[in-house]
């Protein structure tokens, strides 16, 4: 019985090395690359203090709406970053909670296709959709329904609220290429990127978009930084 | 045959497309007409909502470019032409979009093909009709059921524990384009905007109301068939209709007139509704009345007499002196009996001829004045008026007693048999009503009943007994004729 044991934990270990190591190969065999976006804004944090005044057990009492949310070395979080013509991205399917009377994460991104709504909060949100390439959205969320599944197959920058909770306020990204989300030091790494001249985007729902031409090169790291001005 | 059968058909198709798309376009264009004669001074030019008289309005005029409906019986974004034919015929409750079933038929037509002409995108897709669960009809466990489910899925947040538009969220409510929208008062029925019947409700709730807060709630029920429990719960919560009263009776009764807006005594009391609108004569106008029913209950005895009323508010307002204001109502009476048809000016009296007011206000209680016009009021000196308000879940109800008799030649007194004019004044402080932006009435009448006497009880039977002696001696000489 142990030795099974044994010979079945070997077989996994050896089978995710063998994965770990693919993974990179497969990209450079595909002539992919990554792309290290980091975004710095040179302005202030703007951000809301405000008092909640209903369902405080499941909101807290307080919220915070970040509409510029800077990192130290004035790295701007919460921006999309993303390779929109990259070809051959991998299928994203983002999942967004609603947590605390907050989306959760505040910007998610996807490719067109399906995404998952979470309600972990057990009361009412109605997730309220302001697309236009896309249809647009307002269906209730009872505390019953944990999951939803929607459609988004048209590139765009959707935003999300919540007419219960007026403060509720997401974004979801659908782009077609590769993207990602940059963190608190204002880094978002593109990777699998084909190699050779790529447009990189960067978008942030407070301080518009921006973007720069960048050379890929197939299983190297490519640096590419952004400055966003206050508007 | 099979080719022969498929050129006639799409002989059939093309003959289709050539009559319909001219026939089309000249609907559109002859719509264009009737929209600038009658929509275009609030739906504006461009269909984009921003007619001159738009900023007056709210809920505002539809925007047309935006392709949001808020009516479909569509399971998509486009709503069919009936759609727009019913809601350009009807009008929508509740708003000024008024009925134009003035029209003729055609140009309303012509108007719906017009109106489509400004979003084009949306109606691109074509429409997909809206399949509502199995009909449930109405009876008590299915109410019970839909109360359950108002429950669960927590439509109190906006329209409020009894469903009288009050919810925590209410306040915060916007539309796409970002103007404050109230919740529906779901025991006003006739103000649904998009119809009172049962399956206009089920539609409106499985596909919520678009550009607004409500949300669709097809697939956010725990089982299809919630949607029609839910409707019959609705449908529990109010009449079909105001019934507005034309007469305001004053019950006569014996004993003490209890205080307590909330006493039984009250409840056995016929009510009537008399509806409001908005005071628009005088500046500040009120476009977008909040108070449109106040229901009366009235009563005396041989010292007294007493108003009961019952009005929704969503606030109950203190007014913070700048945006909101305290809630008030009044009722108004000509200071003296008229002798003739002459009565004073509706709108609170004017220079010469004042008003008496019955007024209650949040945090001074029950007071009477003197109008002379809207802005010129003054306390009466000596005032007597006692009352108690009441608030709860978006409704206010109040008992305000005064004497029957009257000393001054402000005071009017109430004398039974005699038809008095009254009209009622109503403010939402919440909502910003103060001063001539108010809710109001023209005059009404109210009468007092008959003291009740004990004459009722013997004047049947002595009637009774008289007509079987009058009988009993005719049987009698008739049996005595007979047998002779």
């Amino acid at each position: 019985m142990r030795k099974v044991f044994v010979t079945l934990t070997a077989m996994t270990l050896v089978g995710s090395a063998v994965m770990l190591a693919a993974g990179p190969r497969l990209a450079g065999a595909q002539g992919g690359g990554t792309v290290e976006v980091e975004v710095k804004y040179n302005g202030a944090p703007q951000v809301e203090k405000l008092k909640v005044n209903k369902d405080t057990e499941k909101c807290g009492q307080e919220t915070t709406i970040e509409k510029v949310a800077v990192g130290p070395n004035k790295g701007l979080a919460n921006a999309v970053a993303s390779a929109p013509n990259a070809k051959g991205a991998k299928p994203v399917k983002a999942v967004v909670d609603q947590h605390g009377c907050k989306f959760v994460p505040h910007v998610s991104v996807m490719t067109p296709g399906e995404m998952e709504l979470k309600n972990s909060d057990d009361i009412l949100h109605n997730i309220h959709t302001y697309s236009t390439a896309n249809p647009a959205i307002n269906k209730a969320q009872p505390k019953f329904k944990k999951t939803m599944t929607e459609k988004f197959e048209k590139p765009e920058m959707i935003k999300l609220t919540c007419d219960v909770h007026s403060w509720m306020l997401g974004w979801l990204a659908v782009v077609p290429g590769v993207a990602a989300v940059t963190d608190t030091n204002g880094v978002a790494k593109l990777e699998n990127v084909p190699a050779g001249k790529q447009k990189i985007e960067v978008w942030h729902s407070t301080l518009g978009k921006q973007d720069k031409e960048v050379d890929v090169k197939a299983g190297q790291t490519t640096k590419v930084s952004f400055e966003m001005k206050g508007k | 045959m099979v080719a022969a059968g498929t050129r006639v058909g799409l002989l059939a198709a093309l003959l289709l497309i050539g009559v319909a798309t001219p026939v089309w376009a000249q609907d559109a264009n002859a719509g264009k007409a009737v929209y600038e004669r009658k929509c275009m001074l609030c739906h504006g030019e461009k269909g984009d909502g921003k007619g001159p008289a738009a900023e007056l309005l709210l809920p505002k005029p539809r925007d047309f470019t935006r392709g949001l409906f808020k009516i479909r019986s569509t399971a998509n974004k486009t709503p069919t032409d009936q759609d727009l034919f019913r809601i350009v015929s009807d009008g929508m409750p509740g708003t000024t979009m008024p009925a134009w079933e003035v029209l003729p038929e055609r140009d309303r037509r012509n108007v719906v093909a017009y109106i489509k002409t400004f979003a084009p995108d949306t109606f691109k897709e074509a429409p997909k009709k809206l399949e509502l669960p199995k009909e449930v009809s109405s009876s008590e466990a299915s109410i019970k059921r839909g109360k359950e489910m108002f429950e669960a899925i927590e439509c109190h947040k906006c329209h409020g524990t009894d469903g009288r538009a009050d919810g925590p969220s209410r306040p915060e409510l916007k539309d796409e384009w970002g103007y404050p929208v109230a919740p529906a008062n779901l025991t006003k029925r006739w103000n649904f905007r998009g119809g009172r019947s049962r399956a206009e409700i089920a539609t409106r709730i499985a596909n919520g109301v678009l550009g607004t807060p409500m949300p669709a709630f097809l697939d956010s029920v725990e089982k299809p068939e919630d949607i029609w429990h839910l409707t019959n719960y609705i449908v529990s919560l109010g009449p079909d209709s105001p019934q507005p009263a034309t007469l305001v009776t004053v019950n006569a009764v014996t004993g003490a007139i209890p205080d307590d807006p909330a006493a039984d005594f009250w409840k056995k009391i016929a009510p009537h509704n008399i509806l409001l609108e908005g005071q628009v004569i005088v500046d500040p106008r009120n476009f977008n009345p909040a108070i449109d029913l106040v229901s009366v209950r009235a009563v005396y005895n041989d010292k007294e007499i007493a108003f009961h009323l019952t009005w929704d508010d969503p606030s109950e307002s203190k007014g913070d002196g700048k945006t909101t204001f305290p809630d008030a109502i009044a009722l108004q009476f000509a200071p003296q009996q008229p002798t003739g048809t002459e009565r004073p000016y509706f709108l609170m009296g004017d220079a010469n001829d004042g008003v008496y007011l019955l007024r209650w206000e949040q945090g001074k209680g029950v007071g009477e004045l003197t109008a002379h016009g809207p802005t010129k009021l003054t306390p009466i000196q000596g005032a007597e008026a006692t009352g108690n308000a009441a608030f709860k879940n978006g409704q206010y109800t109040l008992v305000m007693k005064r004497a029957l008799a009257a000393t001054g030649a402000e005071r009017p007194s109430f004398r039974p048999r005699v038809f008095t004019p009254v009209a009622f004044q109503a403010w939402e402080g919440g909502a910003g009503d103060t001063g001539p932006k108010m809710s109001l009435t023209s005059w009404y009448y109210l009468r007092l009943e008959e003291p009740q006497s004990n004459r009722r009880f013997f004047i049947p039977p002595v009637a009774a007994l008289l007509t079987f002696g009058v009988l009993g001696v005719l049987v009698r000489a008739a049996r005595r004729r007979a047998v002779q």
